[in-house]
């Protein structure tokens, strides 16, 4: 017997029988198509947070910070990240690029408006990285130095801009209150330097001739102009501005690491930076004892970062990597390491769904089981006309399988169109909520090839089996008593 | 005409039903040889094992001791697929009650038969199509069994058996659901056939009909053959 004679029989079986066909296509329908739409989500959901890791370049990036303090041992200082750190890294194996998380506050005067937020110091060689590659508009910067600055979303949202596009080319003052040594210096003279020679005037010159007294006096002169140069550096702030361009809004709402409202290039950055310390009093104190205060401040060499950013070669293995790291005394994440952990969970996600999904399958095929038993129980004759014609055990059992497993490429192929109509409809509310939450509108479902074949597959094998033990049934059907003349 | 050809021949052929404690030996040692081109008659009463007989000629039942030979071979040593094709390619049979499909039309019940050849579609419904026609069925062929009267019906029945050149033909009682009219008109038909060459094996209750139509009639008790002789027709 040809195959599509076989197929042939059976279609027109099920076309004699609509109503039961109907029934029993449909259990398989509603299987297959709850199958399709939970496992579309589950395939949904990863797909947006593979795009999304993929997009930011999570996958080749690692974040280095400095090791939590060590309570149990707070004898050992763990090593802080700075600029020599940053090169040490950056020598790694498999390492593109490394740069640090530099955030300093600043004042923007943009038209009419005047806010505080922070500014990032970024490398024009790591505004190129996929982390900062969704640039909305405009471009990146053109060098280290440029009086330049790209603006995020955070900062159309501070200074309530809503086209991104108009901002491009427009001047915007950025501009730092520092107290500087300088400055400082400045006040120790204005403020107590009269006073210090009036001091001065009133010395028993003879009393020098006394080591100690003089040795007393200087350390007190020196504590005296230490406290005054202090108070001058809290108090003598200086305010550096600049004038930078706008050449590009990067979109950082999706981002799932930190940008800061305004990302400047390095060299520039350094100006704000540089030339003395944010108003952070812990900081310059720790300068102070370690000497660093007055060390070429053109280098930066005195500040330290709370994060350093690796920009890894895709190719390379992040294990060494990471051990290095390690090895230099710091800690390190890996989103690529993360996502293991992620994907194991979507697993388990998807096999919840499946799960489902197969017990509405398991009743569909349980209604296989019974049409195909109750189309055995009628058709006898027919088997025994189609034995007493020449058909063999095999061919009637063929025949009965071929007949379940078109109830089951129907249901799927039905089914697998009604999961994807059930997504969409899903999807479209989902957006909508969305919308009306103010989130950013996103894709929930996703219906891969391999998730169709899946489904297809799941239909036809499962209806193959329920209609396994109908087929064997009909191939047993004795001929001579189903065409006894009763 | 017979000629001596031995086409069918059953060596002790038996077929028992068990049915709780006690067996039925509805043929019990059977010897019997059928030459090519005879057309054979079986009577006896009812329950004789008429029907069980032909069933384990046409390769449908298997025997419980005893051999068929067919063309000189043993259908013991065939397995399901070659007892199959025997049915197939051999055996062309007609039952009382017609056994054909309501939901087809005529040309479709005749084509059925050709399922196990290599036939392609439009050749099988062809053949199908020139057999109905040579059976005097020519404006039926569209028309669906219950559309047709019984002697039509048979007709297609045995259209259907035939549309595969089988070198036998088994009909079991094909007259008995019909009237007198329908019944001569089948006999007379299938005594054609058999002066084409068709070996006819024919299962009736009626007796006039066997002698006028056979070349030898075998008489059946309780599984038996208890009497045998030639027709009268020549
Ligand atoms: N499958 C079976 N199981 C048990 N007994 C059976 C079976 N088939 C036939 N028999 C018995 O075998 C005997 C012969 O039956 P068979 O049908 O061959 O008779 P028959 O001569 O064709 O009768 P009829 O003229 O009524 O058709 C009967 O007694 C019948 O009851
Ligand atoms: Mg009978």
């Amino acid at each position: 017997m040809k195959f599509r004679d076989l197929v042939e029989i059976s279609g027109g079986n099920l076309r004699r029988m609509k109503l039961r066909a109907f029934l029993t296509i449909s259990g398989v329908v509603i299987a297959i198509a709850a199958f399709v739409a939970m496992l579309s989500f589950g395939a949904g959901m990863k797909k947006n947070v593979t795009e999304q890791f993929d997009e930011l370049g999570l996958f080749s990036t690692m974040q280095v910070y400095p090791e939590r303090e060590n309570e149990a041992n707070d004898t050992l200082v763990n090593p802080v990240l700075n600029d020599s750190i940053v090169v040490l890294l950056s020598q790694i194996d498999g390492v593109r690029l490394a740069y640090p998380y530099d955030d300093f506050p600043v004042k923007v005067q943009f038209a009419d408006t005047t806010l505080s937020c922070d500014a990032q110091a970024l490398p024009l060689a790591a505004a190129s990285t996929r982390m900062f590659s969704r640039i909305e508009t405009g471009r990146s910067f053109e060098s280290d130095s440029a009086f330049e600055v790209i603006v995020t979303s955070g900062f159309l949202r501070d200074a309530e801009i809503e086209a991104a596009d108009s901002l491009i080319g427009k001047p915007l003052v950025l501009s730092v209150e520092v107290s500087s040594v300088d400055s400082a210096l400045m006040y120790v003279v204005r403020e107590s330097g009269k006073e210090t020679f009036e001091r001065i005037g009133n010395l028993n010159f003879d009393s020098l001739k006394q080591e100690n007294f003089l040795q007393r006096l200087v350390s007190q002169e020196a504590t005296r102009a230490m406290g005054n140069f202090v108070e001058g550096y809290m108090n003598a702030r200086e305010t550096i501005a600049d004038t930078l361009t706008i050449v590009g809004v990067l979109d950082a709402a999706r981002g799932r690491s930190r940008t800061e409202p305004l990302l400047v290039p390095v060299a520039t950055a350094r100006k704000f930076t540089s030339s003395g310390f944010t108003g952070d009093p812990t900081k310059m104190f720790s300068a102070l004892t370690s000497g660093t205060l007055f060390a070429d401040s053109e280098s930066g060499n005195i500040r330290d970062y709370s994060r350093v950013t690796l920009d890894l070669d895709p190719a390379a293995a992040y294990q060494p990597i990471k051990d290095s790291v390690t090895a230099l005394g710091f800690r390190s994440f890996s989103y690529a390491e993360e996502f293991d952990e992620i994907l194991k969970a979507f697993r388990h996600f998807n096999m919840a769904l499946s799960a489902i999904g197969l017990i509405a399958l398991l009743t569909a095929a349980l209604g296989i089981v019974n049409t195909m038993v109750m189309s055995i129980i009628e058709r006898r004759r027919e088997i025994g006309i189609l034995k007493s014609l020449g058909a063999d055990e095999r061919e009637i059992k063929l025949l009965f399988l071929v007949e379940s497993g078109v109830i089951g490429s129907i249901g799927a192929i039905v089914g697998i169109i009604f999961g994807w109509l059930i997504t969409r409809i899903a999807s479209l509310i989902a957006q909508s909520i969305m919308a009306n939450e103010g989130v950013d509108a996103m894709e929930l479902f996703d219906l891969p090839i391999w998730l169709i074949v899946t489904a297809y597959l799941f239909g036809l094998i499962v209806s193959l089996v329920a209609g396994y033990y109908p087929a064997r049934r009909a191939a047993r059907v004795d001929p001579v008593e189903a065409l006894r003349t009763d | 005409m017979s000629n001596n050809e031995s086409l069918l021949a059953t060596v002790s052929l038996s077929r028992y039903f068990t049915r709780g404690s006690h067996t039925i030996k509805a043929v019990d040692r059977i010897d019997l040889t059928i030459s090519a081109g005879e057309f054979l008659g079986i009577v006896g009463s009812s329950g004789s094992g008429k029907s069980t007989l032909l069933n384990l000629l046409a390769g449908l039942d298997s025997p419980t001791e005893g051999q068929i030979l067919f063309e000189s071979g043993s259908m013991n040593s065939w397995d399901r697929s070659r007892l199959a094709r025997y049915r197939a390619e051999s055996v062309g049979m007609v039952f009382q009650s017609f056994n054909l499909l309501s939901y087809k039309t005529a040309v479709e019940n005749v084509a059925m038969a050709l399922y196990f050849s290599d036939l392609p579609r439009s050749l099988r419904t062809a053949k199908a199509t020139a057999m109905l026609e040579r059976l005097g069925l020519a404006d039926r062929l569209d028309h669906r069994p219950s559309d047709l009267s019984g002697g039509e019906q048979q007709r297609v029945a045995i259209a259907r058996a035939l549309v595969k050149s089988p070198k036998m033909l088994f009909a079991d009682e094909p007259t008995g659901n019909l009237d007198q009219e329908n019944s001569t008109q089948i006999s007379e038909l299938l005594t054609e056939l058999n002066e084409e060459g068709l070996t006819v094996i024919m299962v009736t209750h009626d007796i006039e009909l066997a002698r006028k139509s056979t070349h030898r009639i075998i008489r059946m008790h309780y599984g038996s053959i208890v009497e045998s002789h030639s027709g009268e027709t020549e």
